[in-house]
């Protein structure tokens, strides 16, 4: 009797180690089995929760509780046994997890599949290896032993009647394959293009070198000058030629800083600068002007003229009606026809 | 305004984006107008000829007429000659012609009009014996007279059943002599049906010569025809008048638009005598109704607005101001002061061929053109910038705005920059002025405005008004010259007639409460020079105007002052439902059939604080008859305690009826000043319950002017100043000591302008002189204090060691009710200071306290703690000096004098040496005498003027060098 | 509001010489205050300093014009005087040349000013000189570049060119959305 109240006193006391698998709770515990997933919505013990020394067990015996239902939960479904090891099939899980990262984008499609897509196309497998008729054996439709195959196939091409006896079929074929390669390279690049919303030219490629505009011409010529040890600095200039402008042409020249926004220079010292320049502008400005000279000497004479005649006029004592003041006697007068004065009006003068 | 010039003047043109871009349409004239020049024709040569023959045959005439009375008289009795002075009395039924021969008769017919109707003729019997005994002259007078009088008799029958006829002209002296006579003649007809009068002509007829007697025979005949005429026309006045209400297919189908016009007037004279000419069992909503049928049919208003307006005006001047908005207002222009003067610009442009005037005295800037031979937008002076073409309302928010030189100003909505630009003008391109339009479009106009006329000194930007503030502030004077829905200038924009509706308008109104509320954060208030903000719109809906400045005043520290206009109708009080403020009644507006100009509404704001007043609890706007009571009671609270502006309109508008009543209790209520019981009681039932409310604030505000008054009062009679300025201190400041001294508190915080919204709103709450009125006193206080306060609070202290006996008491309560019945302006008050007056009042403040039981001690104790806040005062001198200033200013001066102040200053500081044509300006004289440049016309004198501003202007450009190198060559 | 480049401001003053010679110098020195050149959307603008200074606040999305427009940057890199800037050439200019009023509305649509309209010149105008148009009442009305000078145009045909039009106000209404 002893032993068996020892056995059973140390499978007590085995058992008091263990808490029992039951647990009470006040509302139920929701389960997610599929993601192996309990909700307790149980409210927290507040005073617990707030001592600092008793926090951490109850929140442990919390955790225990709850694990210990979701095992019971588990053991309730159905198990199996698969190479000495007890399954259990999980259902399918109901709590929608978050994702991570973003869903990603489906791929923009190209050209042909939007194609295809609107009309309708689907794609049909074709099996890989065809039969060919002319070598009595199957022939891979690409790829490895194509190529021989081909080669063995088209021994000897025919020139056809029309065209030149002379062409070399051979070659013409390469041509064609190669062209057909570029031209999908082509719609391949142009697809890529199309799904990143990369500009470019509708028909024919972007601009090279043999065909660029002035503009881009005028900033190549500025870069290349630039392009010296010495950033460009004893470069001559042509005699109209002018540095290159627009957006993004100055990043583009080397040595240049980028740009950055001129200091504002203080009232006083912006008065100064502009002073200066207004200086040197107006410095500049004296050059022999002919023309100006030319008229001014016109002027003089003309000034010089008429006062000559209004000193002339008292001393002749005539009317002024007949005859002009400074005319030559030797001349025949002309009765107000001749020279003409701008400055009177004449009466009798012809008007064109 | 910088549209698009009409060359072609056949073509119309093309509508801008917004009502104000549209270009003024050439002037349509009325022919009274047109008449008006020739009223005064002078008499060509012959004329005057006839005229003095005339004049000579009627001389001769009366001659005779006298000559024959003479001879009349000597057989006629001493007792007649009573009766002959009636003689001019009668002629009153006879054309000239007949005169001569008909006059003798009528004594008997005199006689009798002597017995029965004496009295009321005594006045144009006494003309007559004047006539009489005064030689001939008068006689042609006389004569004129009896014309007209027979006219107006004549015109009186219809007026006697017409009388209320809206067009009729006569002025009602006329009418009221009118309707006597005619009584008169109706009395006189009876009694010649009655036998006495047959008797009694009997009698006289043996007297009479045989031409007399067949002008009596003739008389009464021709009193017969009168008398069935005056019948007829009765009974068809009766039918006529007693306007038959019109069926239901007649109002189905009208047949046409006069019949629909005569349908207006008949209504329209039905409703103005509507107890007498109504038809039975038509109530007047049925007539009002039809009314505004017709009138919408007849003018092509929707129902909506012509509701609105009938609610505005009464009928008459309904039908007047439609009448008005379908003819368009003659264009104006204003002289570009800073290019030009008005004479100059007036003299050029009629060298062009442009008929024009001034606009008026109140203007010296504006033009009216009348007529003109070149389109009047396309002159070589208008591109020149030397005028803009602007109506003449549009010169009013800037003249009530009354810009300073060196002032930073913001024009809120510019496009097209008219107002902006007279803005720039005024200041002489000196200080900033931003233009801001919402429309980048019609930013452009402001542009090519400024440029062309000339303003250097403006920032134009574009900018959601509402956002404004957020962009800059603290501008000195901030022009709104809201976008509205156009109803005063319906003439301009006929579609306005149709497409306005309820949404529109709470749309429009809404934007504007908005804006209204951004121009006046914009502005600032410590501005020494402004602080003013102008609001104005070209509608003249109720809504639009008073609504929104009164949702202005509750929302912001703002108050209303004199816009410096001195024409105009006053703003409203109240429409409708809508009670306003009181001081609304400061505000501005003009109708087109009034003042001949557009539509308008001007109000001129006053900005006192830069705090923003946490919003009311009444928000819901709708409710706006209850919301209308609680703000009414509230800002009159704050006007109680603000004396220079708004105690004058307090007492005119809600007070005046409590008036003779206050004067008893008033010193009741001084006495329980301190106690506060009322005070706190009348706002705890305030709250409680809605109706008593608006009668116990009445009382509340009461009190607080009385407070007030009897400051004001005290300051009078005392000597010195800063012993009224302790009291109206005591006066305003017991309460809310007692309250818990949360006031001196606020007092305090509110002179260091920190933010203590709450403070405020405690204040407002709990105690009724509210918070932020209550600050004005103190202010002034504060200004005067400054130099005195420490003298201040001895004085005070000596001054309570006094006692007084009860008599004195007496005798100065009784002043005071004198006074106050006197109602005196503060302002006056102010000029009496130095006055040798009673210290009496003063001490009685005190007394009073001191006979509530607080000791004396108490009080000191109190000044003590008042003299904080004036310490602060003292700290704070310089910025809160702004403000008071003004206030002052405005307050205390008539609009005029301010300007006359304005106007010397800009004299003084007139400092402007960019633009050399400015200097011209100094030389304008006042006066600009148009007709003097008419004369000028003369070509010699123009050249020689023109010669002689030309070498002033090179003179100024102060480029001699140039000048002497390169002289202009003929 | 950004401040001129050295060769724009070289390129400004140029053409303002060319109008008022020697007295751009006292639209930089100015007695009643600093003023300076600010350019804008490759307008330049004639502006106070103080004014600036408040115009900086407003954002350069939301700012139409501050102070006077003087002209624009072309897209050449040439500088175009506008008619706004009459404000405050027409008072400095050395040259001047009036207009009799019968061709005064001829040269307000944007015509060339020609011999039989001219009322009078400045003495000794050279050739192709800046000048300001004035009426016989001494209204500057635009301005323009002499094609004679004073003393050819004596002799000159009565339809002959006398000034090329530069601008004239008439573009106030001409083409007010584009002024500026």
């Amino acid at each position: 009797m002893d032993l068996v109240n020892e056995i059973l006193e140390r499978e007590q006391q085995k058992a008091d180690k263990y808490k029992p698998i039951t647990v009470e709770k006040h509302l139920d515990v929701e389960f997610d089995i599929g993601t192996l997933v309990a909700f307790d919505t149980n409210d927290l013990d507040s005073k617990l929760m707030k001592s600092e020394k008793d926090r951490d067990s109850y929140l442990e015996s919390l955790t225990r509780d709850n694990t210990q239902l979701l095992l019971n939960k588990i053991w309730e479904l159905s198990t199996e046994r698969i190479d000495e090891a007890i399954v259990v099939r999980l259902p399918q899980p109901t709590t929608v997890m978050p994702r991570a990262k973003p869903v990603p984008k489906p791929k923009p499609l190209t050209k042909w599949q939007e194609f295809a897509k609107a009309k309708g196309i689907t794609k049909t497998k074709k099996s890989k290896l065809e039969w060919d008729e002319q070598l009595q054996k199957w022939v891979p439709l690409y790829g490895f032993k194509k190529a021989a195959a081909e080669k063995e196939k088209n021994w000897l091409i025919p020139v056809p009647q029309n065209l030149d006896p002379m062409t070399d079929m051979y070659e013409k074929k390469a041509s064609e394959k190669s062209e057909k390669v570029a031209k999908n390279e082509l719609q391949r690049l142009k697809n890529i293009a199309r799904a990143r919303k990369v500009k470019i030219p509708r028909v024919g490629i972007p601009i090279t070198s043999d065909k660029a505009s002035s503009t881009q011409l005028a900033t190549a010529t500025s870069v290349a000058k630039a392009s010296t040890a010495s950033l460009g600095k004893f470069q001559d200039k042509l005699p109209k030629e002018k540095d290159a402008r627009g957006k993004g042409v100055h990043e583009l020249i080397p040595g240049k800083e980028r740009k950055r926004k001129l200091p504002v220079p203080t009232p006083a010292a912006e008065k100064e600068n502009n002073l200066s320049i207004i200086d040197r502008i107006l410095k500049k400005r004296p050059k022999i002007d002919m023309e100006k000279a030319v008229s001014k000497h016109i002027h003089e004479e003309q000034v010089q003229r008429s006062e000559e005649k209004r000193s002339m006029k008292p001393m002749k004592g005539k009317p002024k009606g007949k005859g002009n003041a400074t005319n030559f006697s030797a001349k025949k007068p002309k009765g107000g026809r001749g020279q003409r004065n701008p400055n009177k009006k004449n009466p009798g003068r012809k008007r064109r | 305004m910088g549209r698009k010039a009409k060359f072609d003047e056949t073509k119309k043109v093309k509508k801008g984006p917004g009502r104000k871009a549209k270009k003024q349409p050439d002037p349509v004239f009325k022919k009274e107008l047109l008449a008006d020049d020739k009223e005064d024709k002078k008499l060509s040569h012959r004329q005057k000829q006839r005229a003095a023959r005339r004049l000579k045959k009627k001389k001769e005439l009366t001659e005779k007429r006298k000559a024959l009375k003479e001879a009349k008289k000597k057989p006629e009795k001493d007792t007649e000659e009573a009766v002959s002075a009636l003689d001019d009395e009668t002629p009153q039924g006879f054309t000239d012609d007949n005169k001569e021969w008909l006059k003798p008769k009528k004594k008997g017919l005199g006689k009798l009009k002597e017995i029965e109707a004496h009295s009321d003729e005594s006045d144009d019997e006494g003309l007559g014996e004047d006539e009489n005994d005064a030689s001939s002259k008068d006689d042609d007078d006389s004569e004129q007279e009896f014309k007209d009088t027979k006219k107006s008799s004549k015109e009186n029958y219809k007026v006697g059943t017409l009388d209320d006829l809206f067009n009729d002209t006569d002025d009602e002296q006329d009418e009221t002599l009118d309707n006597e006579e005619t009584g008169d003649s109706n009395k006189s007809y009876n009694s010649d049906s009655s036998d006495d009068s047959d008797n009694s002509k009997d009698d006289e007829d043996e007297d009479m010569l045989p031409i007399e007697k067949a002008n009596v025979k003739l008389k009464q005949k021709q009193k017969l025809d009168k008398k069935l005429a005056d019948e007829e026309m009765q009974l068809n006045i009766a039918k006529q008048d007693v306007f038959a209400f019109p069926s239901e297919e007649e109002l189905q189908n009208p047949t046409s638009l006069q019949d629909v016009h005569q349908r207006v007037k008949d209504i329209v004279s039905v409703l103005n005598d509507f107890n007498r000419l109504k038809e039975e069992g038509r109530s007047r909503c049925e007539y009002t109704e039809l009314l505004l049928k017709d009138l919408c049919l007849y003018y092509s208003y929707n129902e909506f607005l012509m509701e609105v307006l009938m609610q505005i005006f009464p009928v008459q001047e309904l039908i007047e101001f439609l009448e008005a908005s379908e003819v368009s207002r003659p264009i104006t222009i204003r002289t570009n002061s800073l290019k030009t003067r008005r004479r100059d610009l007036a003299q050029a442009l009629i060298n062009r061929g442009v008929n024009l005037d001034p606009v008026g005295k109140w203007s010296k800037v504006g033009l009216v053109v009348y007529s003109s031979t070149v389109p009047v937008g396309a002159t070589p002076e208008y591109l020149a910038g030397h005028y803009i073409l602007q109506g003449a309302s549009s010169f009013l928010p800037v003249m009530a705005l009354a810009p300073q030189e060196n002032e930073r100003i913001l024009d809120m909505c510019a496009a097209p920059g008219g107002k902006a630009s007279h803005i720039a003008a005024i200041m002489k391109n000196t200080g900033s002025l931003f233009a801001n339009d919402a429309n980048k479009e019609r930013t452009k106009a402001i542009v090519g405005n400024f440029h062309r006329l000339g303003v250097v000194n403006a920032i134009i930007c574009n900018y959601d008004g509402r956002q404004f503030p957020d962009v800059i502030k603290g501008f000195d004077r901030v022009l709104l010259d809201a976008p509205c829905t156009g109803t005063g200038v319906i003439a301009k924009d006929p579609s306005v007639k149709t497409t306005k509706d309820q949404k529109d308008i709470q749309r429009c109104f809404n934007l504007q409460r908005q804006l209204l509320l951004a121009a006046i954060d914009c502005c600032n208030a410590k501005s020494s020079t402004g602080g003013y903000i102008v609001y104005s719109t070209c509608s003249i809906l109720p809504e639009e105007n008073e609504w929104v400045v009164n949702y202005a005043l509750k929302r912001r520290n703002v108050k209303l002052v004199p816009t410096g206009l001195d024409f105009g109708t006053e703003g409203f009080q109240k429409y409708r439902h809508h009670r306003f403020h009181p001081s609304l009644k400061l505000t501005r507006r003009f109708y087109p059939h009034t003042h001949n100009m557009d539509g308008f509404f001007v109000a001129k704001l006053k900005k006192f604080s830069n705090v923003i007043p946490e919003p009311f609890k009444d928000e819901d706007d709708e409710e706006a008859g209850q919301e209308n009571e609680n703000s009414e009671s509230k800002e009159a609270e704050q006007n109680g305690d603000d004396p220079e502006d708004q105690k004058k309109t307090l007492q005119t508008g809600v007070k005046r009826t409590a008036k003779p009543n206050t004067s008893q209790p008033k010193e009741k209520k001084q006495k329980t000043d301190d106690s506060t019981q009322p005070t706190t009681n009348g706002n705890a039932e305030s709250k409680n319950n809605q109706k008593t409310k608006k009668q116990k604030n009445k009382r509340k505000n009461k009190k607080g002017q009385k407070n007030e008054g009897q400051g004001n009062q005290t300051k009078q009679e005392d000597k010195t100043i800063e012993e009224t300025k302790q009291t109206i201190k005591q006066n305003t400041q017991q309460d809310p000591k007692t309250i818990g001294k949360a006031k001196i508190e606020k007092s305090n915080e509110e002179k260091v302008q920190t933010k203590s919204v709450v403070v405020d709103k405690a204040n407002e709450n709990t105690q009724p002189n509210g918070g932020i009125s209550s600050g004005s006193p103190k202010k002034k206080n504060k200004k005067k204090n400054k130099n005195k306060n420490k003298t201040n609070v001895q004085d005070q202290i000596n001054k309570n060691a006094n006692k007084i006996t009860d008599n004195i008491e007496i005798s100065a309560a009784k002043k005071l009710k004198n006074n106050n019945k006197k109602q005196k302006q503060i302002g006056q008050l102010n000029n009496k200071k130095d006055k040798p007056t009673v210290e009496t009042t003063k001490q009685n403040t005190q007394q009073d306290i001191e006979t509530k039981g607080k000791a004396k001690i108490e009080i000191t104790n109190k000044e003590k703690v008042q003299t904080k806040p004036v310490g602060v005062d003292k700290v704070n001198g310089n910025i809160n000096k702004p403000n008071i200033l003004p206030s002052n200013e405005s307050s205390g001066m008539s609009p005029k004098k301010n300007n006359k102040k304005k106007n010397k200053n800009k004299n003084n500081t007139n400092t402007n040496i960019q633009n050399p044509i400015n200097k011209n300006e100094n030389k304008i004289t006042d006066k600009l005498e148009i007709a003097a440049a008419k004369k000028l016309k003369n070509n010699n004198k123009k050249q020689k003027q023109i010669g002689k501003l030309n070498s002033k202007k090179g003179g100024k450009e102060g480029i001699k060098k140039n000048l002497n190198k390169t002289k202009a060559k003929g | 509001m950004k401040i001129l480049s050295e060769d724009r401001t070289r390129l400004l003053f140029e053409k303002l010489t060319k109008y008022i010679g020697v007295n751009v110098k006292l639209l930089i020195d100015r007695p009643d205050g600093t003023y300076c050149f600010r350019e804008k959307k490759d307008r330049v603008y004639y502006i106070s300093e103080r004014l600036l200074q408040l115009a900086h606040t407003v954002k350069p999305d939301h700012l139409i014009s501050a102070g006077t427009c003087f002209g624009k940057f072309t897209k050449t890199n040439k500088f175009r005087l506008h008619i706004t800037a009459l404000t405050y050439i027409a008072p400095y200019a050395p040259y001047k040349l009036w207009v009799k009023p019968s061709s005064e509305q001829q040269f307000l649509y944007g015509h060339h000013v020609i011999k039989s309209g001219l009322g009078r010149i400045t003495e000794n105008t050279p050739k192709n000189q800046g000048v300001v148009i004035l009426t016989m009442s001494d209204i500057p009305i635009g301005f323009g570049v002499t094609s004679r000078s004073t003393t050819d145009c004596r002799h000159a045909d009565p339809l002959a060119t006398i000034a090329f039009h530069q601008a004239d106000i008439g573009e106030y209404i001409r083409s007010e959305d584009t002024l500026v």
